[in-house]
């Protein structure tokens, strides 16, 4: 399933929820939609889902030879952001139902609910109502809900709040299995660790625009386009002695025995090294790569700036 | 025409709220209570008690199974005496000149039957006193029989064994909407509460939605209205089978009549859930809504249908008989009293029909448009507005 937004805008009452976002989930992948709350991650995920429509812009859903404007609910497995099932009833009872309504026949229920419910070790909690699980389990059923029908597409609004580390590690390999089985994921969420180890492409939001998208790769060079090194040197220097063996370069001397230099480019580097190994030995050469965490925050940061200088 | 998805919700509502044991358990208390309600009232009949009345001498009337009339030879003080310490006496009669005196200890229901027997017999001893005939008493007691006779060859008239069943029908359909009332209401303001509906919205079309909510509680509504019928007509059973011991005779049953009940009634139950079902949609918190008791305007067809129950041919009852939204209830009560042409109940049953086809769709747009709205309950404006715009969803 290919997916197509462009210039999407959504308007509630006083609030512009989405302006004029774009972007593009290729058949197979695991797209992640970050941002902080009140971004416009569910205010675009439930104009996929066909909730709400757009204001203005347009998106366009290819599958199976057909053109759509929001995913068809045959093709769509969906985790939403505000979610619950019936408290009162059995796991099992809960799930059924769900199949049911997506047209399962009882023998594809019975293998789908083993399976899944052996993936979240939930086999021998089958018989018990959805009340007496833990918030985590509960939050396993609403997964289980979401991909019982292995649907073309699957949208996860926080797949992982909720869920302790082990639990999230868990849906990290759920999710990987979808990919796997060749599912289209779309996912938000706020924990950086876990989509940059699933994520083919991500889109970072903030008050309803985008600020960075693409790769992994693609969002470090564009949200630090400027490579750092760091390097420990054998002995102590000072910041005169920088001033002179470093001309032309932008640095920090973060101790006497570290230094974090700024390149224009990565091929730089080896220039660098020329200009400083005549005046001292180097112990430890490290090119510093920030985590999605740190970029994500370095993103908002300068997103903030912008609107503040605006 | 109801979608597949749509049955499964139905299916999924009824037996949500279809727990059998509790049904079983609920019933065979009811029939506790009923057993001790007859047991009480048998074991404190008075009637079935034999009361000693002392009589004065000449008084000439026959004891009976109740009270046993006996003149003693003591005196009236001593007889007040006795009644006032022991058990002798029941009553004392003490007869004057123009009335009769009936002593006793205390207000019982059995002296209200003593009252009635004693007036008659002295009725009776005035009349033979006068010089009249027992026929001459009789023809005085009731000197004329009242019949009302009516020049409409359409009204069956007023105390019919069909008005019986049209009652019996307004009950019915007075239980079935406070079994749907009170079951949608839970339901739908339930599952926004616990946070189904959004993931329901991925899989079924507002409309399938609430059309399987109409469904599975309308078949609960039938549900409660059938097996109250059921206790109704074993207890009915019992009653002439049993305690009176008579034959059952059931020539008054009006099958014609039943034929149309049934389906006003069904189209009725399905109307009114599917306005509960629209306001129900419509509320964001039961708690602090106030729109919940808006639901229960569809008992008012029923009440009104009632209030002119007893004037099938006037205006009012024609009235409420073809408005599609008060018809389910009038309509069958006419039926009942009046000789209609075969016309009259079809029209009104499509009217009904196509105003219930008018409001599911009116239903599914409100659904869906309170959900846009996320947690904001739309105002009275805003439903008028979706009920009324013809934008497909």
């Amino acid at each position: 399933m290919q997916i197509t937004v462009t210039q999407i805008e959504k308007h509630y009452a006083t609030v512009q929820a989405v302006r004029g976002v774009s972007f593009q989930i290729q058949p197979g992948e695991i797209f992640a939609l970050l941002g902080p709350n009140g971004a416009g991650k569910s205010s675009i995920i439930r104009m996929l889902v066909g909730m709400t429509r757009p204001d203005a812009g347009h998106i366009l859903v290819q599958h199976d030879g057909g053109e759509f404007d929001h995913v068809p609910r045959r093709y769509l497995g969906y985790l939403p952001e505000d979610r619950g099932l019936y408290a009162d009833k059995s796991v099992e009872k809960n799930l059924r139902f769900l199949a049911q309504l997506h047209g399962l026949s009882a023998a594809e229920t019975e293998q789908q609910l083993t399976h899944w419910l052996n993936v979240f070790e939930l086999t021998d909690r089958r018989k018990e109502d959805l009340k007496q699980l833990s918030k985590g389990n509960q939050q396993k059923v609403q997964l289980i809900a979401a991909v019982i029908h292995r649907p073309a597409l699957v949208i996860l609004d926080e797949p992982f709040s909720g869920l302790d580390p082990l639990n999230q590690e868990k849906v990290v390999q759920f999710l990987q299995q979808l990919r796997a089985d060749g599912m289209t994921v779309i996912l938000s969420a706020h924990q950086m660790a876990m989509v940059e180890k699933l994520a083919d492409h991500m889109l970072l939001m903030a008050k309803g625009q985008a600020v960075l998208a693409g790769t992994l790769a693609q969002i470090r060079s564009q949200a630090q386009p400027q490579p750092e090194v760091v390097i420990e040197t054998e002995q102590p220097i000072s910041s005169e002695q920088l001033d002179r063996w470093l001309a032309g370069y932008s640095w920090l001397l973060q101790t006497p025995q570290r230094l974090l230099v700024r390149l224009n480019e990565t091929q730089q580097l080896s220039a660098c090294l020329q200009q400083l190994l005549p005046y001292c030995a180097l112990k430890n050469i490290s090119m510093q790569n920030p985590d999605l965490h740190q970029l994500y925050l370095n993103a908002m940061t300068q997103h903030q700036q912008q609107e503040q200088a605006v | 025409m109801i979608s597949r998805q749509s049955l499964v919700v139905a299916k999924w509502e009824f037996l949500r709220f279809f727990k059998w044991k509790q049904q079983l358990i609920s019933y065979l208390l009811m029939l506790g209570v009923m057993g001790a309600i007859f047991a009480w009232s048998y074991f404190v009949d008075e009637g079935r008690q034999q009361y000693r009345i002392a009589v004065p001498a000449g008084f000439s009337l026959e004891s009976s199974a109740q009270f046993q009339f006996q003149q003693p030879t003591v005196s009236l003080e001593e007889q007040l005496r006795q009644l006032q310490q022991d058990e002798t006496w029941h009553a004392v009669l003490e007869p004057g000149d123009e009335q009769v005196l009936i002593h006793t200890k205390a207000g019982k229901k059995w002296q209200q039957q003593l009252q009635s027997v004693l007036l008659e017999h002295y009725r009776q001893q005035y009349a033979a006193a006068q010089g009249w005939s027992a026929e001459q008493l009789a023809a005085l007691q009731q000197p004329v029989s009242l019949e009302m006779r009516y020049l409409d060859d359409n009204y069956k008239g007023k105390d019919r064994p069909e008005k019986l069943i049209a009652l019996a029908v307004l009950f019915m359909l007075l239980m079935g909407l406070t079994t749907a009332f009170g079951q949608l209401l839970m339901s739908i303001t339930g599952e926004k509460q616990h946070r189904v509906t959004e993931q329901l919205f991925a899989i079924v079309t507002p409309q399938q939605w609430i059309d399987g909510k109409v469904l599975g509680h309308s078949l609960s509504a039938l549900k409660a209205m059938f097996t109250t019928t059921l206790m109704m007509l074993l207890g009915f059973l019992v009653a002439v089978l049993v305690f009176a011991n008579k034959p059952l005779q059931l020539d008054w049953l009006n099958l014609g009549v039943l034929a149309w009940l049934l389906p006003f009634a069904l189209l009725g139950v399905v109307l009114c859930a599917t306005f509960m079902a629209a306001i129900a949609a419509s509320i964001d918190d039961p708690n602090t809504s106030g729109k919940g008791a808006v639901m229960m305007i569809t008992w008012l067809p029923l009440l009104f249908t009632y209030l002119v129950i007893d004037s099938p041919t006037g205006w009012a009852m024609t009235l409420l008989s073809w408005l599609p939204l008060t018809s389910f209830a009038a309509m069958p009560v006419r039926m009942a009293l009046v000789e209609l042409p075969w016309w009259q109940p079809l029209l009104s049953l499509m009217l009904l029909l196509a105003t219930l086809y008018w409001l599911r769709r009116v239903a599914g747009r409100i659904f869906l448009r309170g959900m846009q709205m996320y947690g904001k309950e739309p105002s009275w404006g805003d439903i008028m507005r979706w009920a009324l715009s013809n934008k497909a969803d």
